[in-house]
């Protein structure tokens, strides 16, 4: 991959034309995975599958397709956070951090949260910062889930998640949000949980499908928690990209503080998904644990981009307007025109995800699917199937992103306006 | 309401973070955490600041930091190795350690580890169910005793098999400074392929060792690369502990499995960083000179003080930036005691030796580390404050202090 083997000062080409392979979120992994055959390989990779990414993406760069499918930006973050680790670089500040986060950031974590959802929290015993929402979620479950525990995750749900799961041993319990309105199954949920339920994990505002979990639906959630003694990891790393409705942290509700671990990160709300900068907010007893994991996974998290961390963090009012509104603004491009075009689109409430139908188009499944959108149409999009556990679930749903700049959203259009063809029956 | 994992329950919190905060509380100098008080390189640091600029920020794999570093292993070791499949960029040598383990260690698999050890390593093997054994290496020049070393592969390991047994090595040595001599090397090397099994490095002081001594690099020894994971990282070399951006190298099937470990743990080393380190790994021979000097003359300082002022000090460091220190036989006080000692009525902090030791070893509460990864001034000033505590013939008051029980 040329871009990567740039100098010092050299200008990355356009983002769009470049595909990194293997993961959704992934830096760009080139070599797919290879297990199986290696006596030495433990037995809880046997969980991960990785190969229809690899699939997709060397399929992309060989078209030259534009990416609508990889859940990153192809722009930039704001100056005032790039200047703050610049200063922090140049302050010295190099060395390891406090394991568990600059004191500063915890702060500022705590500060923003009570903000958000009006819960005072101890930064020094309730906050951890961790290598992006990533390792949070790990530490999370390494430290809190024990094997053989069950974990409730809803689907379609964020890929990583089941690998993760698999490593602390736990057992992945699936309950399936389901077009139109994907709204949470709460009967099914209740005759699911059982004594052996450790944990449900909660993503809201949800990707892929950009739903967002009501007030009704958290409350119904909470109460079962409350009732069978569960806890709640909640990934809520898109809670700045809420549009339909307001954001709510399920820690907020009453008697969920004390079984709530809320994770969250820098890199989506401020477009530096590569800073790596997350956070785990808990009461101490399970901070504790999560402390602990997290020490012996990395064992500190960049020092100058959590001080830039700050910066962002303490951000007036209006960035968080101005980055709703120039979404809003992306996603009625991306959205108008994927329903101009023919795909029946479901409406999202919040991420930068949009989930659609593409039977119109007459392709067997959401991988043949997105094989032909990126071989004749030229857009890359992402097949859902690979987020539930039975990938029959997911056959007619494809991913669009719209965290892209203007200029290639409408490329992307332009192209599916022309190439995409509904096949009448 | 008790919900920590069984696992987690077991964890107790690390001993060398709490010293640092002590020594804050008391505003004393640290010569407990292994990371310098000197400013990182000028031309790495530009080389970020240009990264943030030129938004490098979004989630990445820099290639050409593993074509870097295959390059330097060929260079240093011999070794020929495949850029685009072995080796894995990881946030710092710890996450590339807890990848590898979760890599390759199921529940019930032992993995020998060598005594004394960097705390970390315990926990990691145990958080994926695995279960360490130590073999001790015999003071007072902590040597490998290869009897010692065949008897730690037991019964169960053997059943193991199926389960490989591990084994971790850990050269230039954290806390001893210890360089693995290649008689060594071969004896673990040969027991591994007569065993089959799996050795993983941490050679994060690759770049830091003494008196013209080279590291050796297990996996450049015969048999040993198809069976060896590397781990290293930016941050010592570098003086940029805080940048997070560590490596493992390891067969390819091992590998894969290691990134898709990674993956799942941070997805991503942080990216300005990754762009960063181009520019440090491509740093002339001259960098690692000045570096290997500086740190030589501020180990001679430290090691004459520590022998001026009645430490018994067998051992020079031969590597990394760690100096274990052991109490004379006069001294009645433990290594926690006397590090208070120090904290109370010198202002230095240093880190007792117990922690780094997990077998039943009688040593293990004489030994105190002392890291010298500081500017000189600070070494200075410890020495001074060290010295005022000196009596007439330059040993420390402490040693000869009994203390009322």
């Amino acid at each position: 991959m040329a871009e990567n083997e740039s100098t010092q000062n050299s200008v990355p080409p356009p983002l769009q034309c470049v595909v990194f392979v293997s993961e959704l979120r992934n830096g760009g992994n080139i070599e797919p995975l290879v297990t199986g055959n290696s006596k030495y390989v433990a037995k809880r990779l046997e969980k991960f599958k990785t190969t229809i990414f690899t699939q997709m993406s060397s399929l992309a760069i060989k078209h030259g397709a534009i990416n609508l499918g990889q859940g990153f930006p192809n722009f930039d973050g704001p100056d005032f956070v790039k200047e703050a680790a610049i200063q922090a670089i140049r302050d010295g500040k190099n060395q390891y951090a406090r394991g568990c986060g600059v004191p500063d950031l915890n702060l500022a974590v705590a500060e923003r949260f009570k903000k958000d959802t009006g819960l005072v929290v101890d930064p020094e015993r309730e906050v951890t910062v961790t290598s992006g929402c990533t390792e949070a979620i790990a530490a999370t479950m390494l430290s809190l889930v024990n094997p053989g525990d069950e974990v409730v995750v809803f689907a379609p749900f964020y890929d990583s998640y089941e690998a993760t799961l698999s490593m602390a041993g736990a057992v992945t319990k699936s309950i399936t949000l389901r077009p139109p309105t994907f709204s949470a199954p709460i009967d099914e949920l209740r005759s699911l949980i059982s004594k052996s339920t450790r944990a449900i994990l909660l993503n809201t505002p949800h990707n892929p499908t950009g739903k967002m979990f009501t007030r009704d639906e958290l409350d119904a959630i909470a109460s079962l928690c409350i009732e069978h003694d569960v806890l709640v990891f909640s990934d809520e790393v898109y809670d700045k990209l809420a549009f339909e409705l307001d954001h709510i942290s399920i820690a907020s509700l009453p008697g969920m503080y004390e079984r709530t671990v809320t994770l969250n990160s820098l890199g989506k709300t401020f477009s530096l998904t590569g800073w790596k900068i997350g956070w785990a907010i808990a009461p101490p007893h399970l901070t504790w644990g999560v402390r602990q994991a997290h020490s012996f996974l990395t064992f500190a998290t960049a020092t100058p981009l959590q001080h830039a961390a700050v910066a962002a963090l303490r951000a007036p009012d209006s960035y968080f307007e101005e980055l709703r509104r120039d979404y809003l603004a992306k996603k009625s491009i991306l959205v108008e025109w994927l329903k101009s075009v023919g795909f029946k689109v479901f409406p999202s409430s919040g991420t930068y995800f949009v989930v659609v139908d593409h039977t119109p188009f007459g392709q067997e499944n959401d991988v043949a699917f997105c094989e032909y959108l990126i071989k004749e149409v030229g857009v890359v999009a992402i097949p859902t199937s690979v987020f539930y556990l039975n990938p029959e679930e997911g056959k007619n749903l494809v991913r669009f992103t719209f965290c892209k700049d203007e200029q290639t959203l409408r490329s992307a259009v332009e192209r599916m306006k022309e190439k995409l063809i509904i096949k009448k029956h | 309401m008790e919900k920590l994992s069984s696992v987690a329950k077991a964890l107790a919190p690390s001993p060398i973070q709490e010293l640092s905060f002590l020594a804050q509380r008391c505003n004393a100098i640290n010569l407990a955490e292994g990371f310098p008080d000197f400013v990182a390189p000028a031309h790495i640091k530009n080389a970020a600041v240009s990264a943030i600029n030129s938004d490098f920020n979004q989630y990445r794999h820099v290639q050409g930091i593993c074509d870097y570093v295959a390059q330097k292993m060929k260079e240093m070791h011999g070794m020929s190795i495949d850029p685009l499949t072995d080796i894995v960029i990881c946030c710092g040598q710890s996450e590339a350690f807890a990848a590898a383990i979760f890599a390759i260690i199921d529940h019930g698999d032992e993995v020998i580890v060598f005594d004394p050890s960097y705390e970390t390593y315990d926990t990691c093997i145990r958080l994926t169910g695995g279960v360490p054994v130590y073999v001790g290496l015999d003071p007072p020049y902590w040597t490998l005793d290869p009897d010692k070393l065949e008897k730690a592969f037991t019964d169960k390991t053997k059943a193991v098999v199926l389960n490989r047994p591990l084994l971790w090595q850990h050269s230039p040595h954290n806390p001893t400074g210890k360089v693995f001599t290649k008689d060594e090397l071969e004896v673990i090397s040969e027991v591994c392929t007569r065993r089959d099994v799996l050795a993983v490095t941490d050679e994060v002081y690759e770049h830091i060792t003494y008196d013209s001594r080279s590291h050796v690099s297990l996996a450049s020894l015969p048999g040993m690369q198809s069976r060896t994971v590397i781990t290293s990282s930016l941050s010592k070399t570098y003086s940029v502990t805080g940048w997070r951006v560590g490596w493992a190298i390891a067969p390819r099937c091992i590998a894969s499995a290691i990134r898709n470990i990674h993956i799942r743990l941070t997805d991503s080393a942080p990216a300005p960083f990754q762009e960063a380190a181009l520019t440090a790994l491509r740093s002339p021979p001259s960098y690692f000179e000045t570096l290997r000097s500086d740190y030589e003359s501020k180990r001679d300082c430290i090691f004459e003080l520590l022998v001026k002022v009645g430490f018994k000090m067998l051992f020079k460091p031969q590597g990394s930036f760690f100096v274990f220190a052991e109490l004379p036989e006069t001294c009645s006080l433990s290594d926690v005691e006397f590090v208070e000692e120090l904290i109370k009525q010198a202002g230095v902090v240093a880190v007792p030796g117990a922690g780094f030791f997990h077998g039943d070893g009688c040593c293990s509460r004489r030994y105190i580390r002392f890291a010298f990864c500081k500017s000189n001034e600070t070494l200075s000033a410890a020495a001074a404050k060290i010295s005022e505590l000196a009596e007439g013939d330059g040993r420390l008051k402490i040693f000869e202090h009994v203390f009322a029980l």
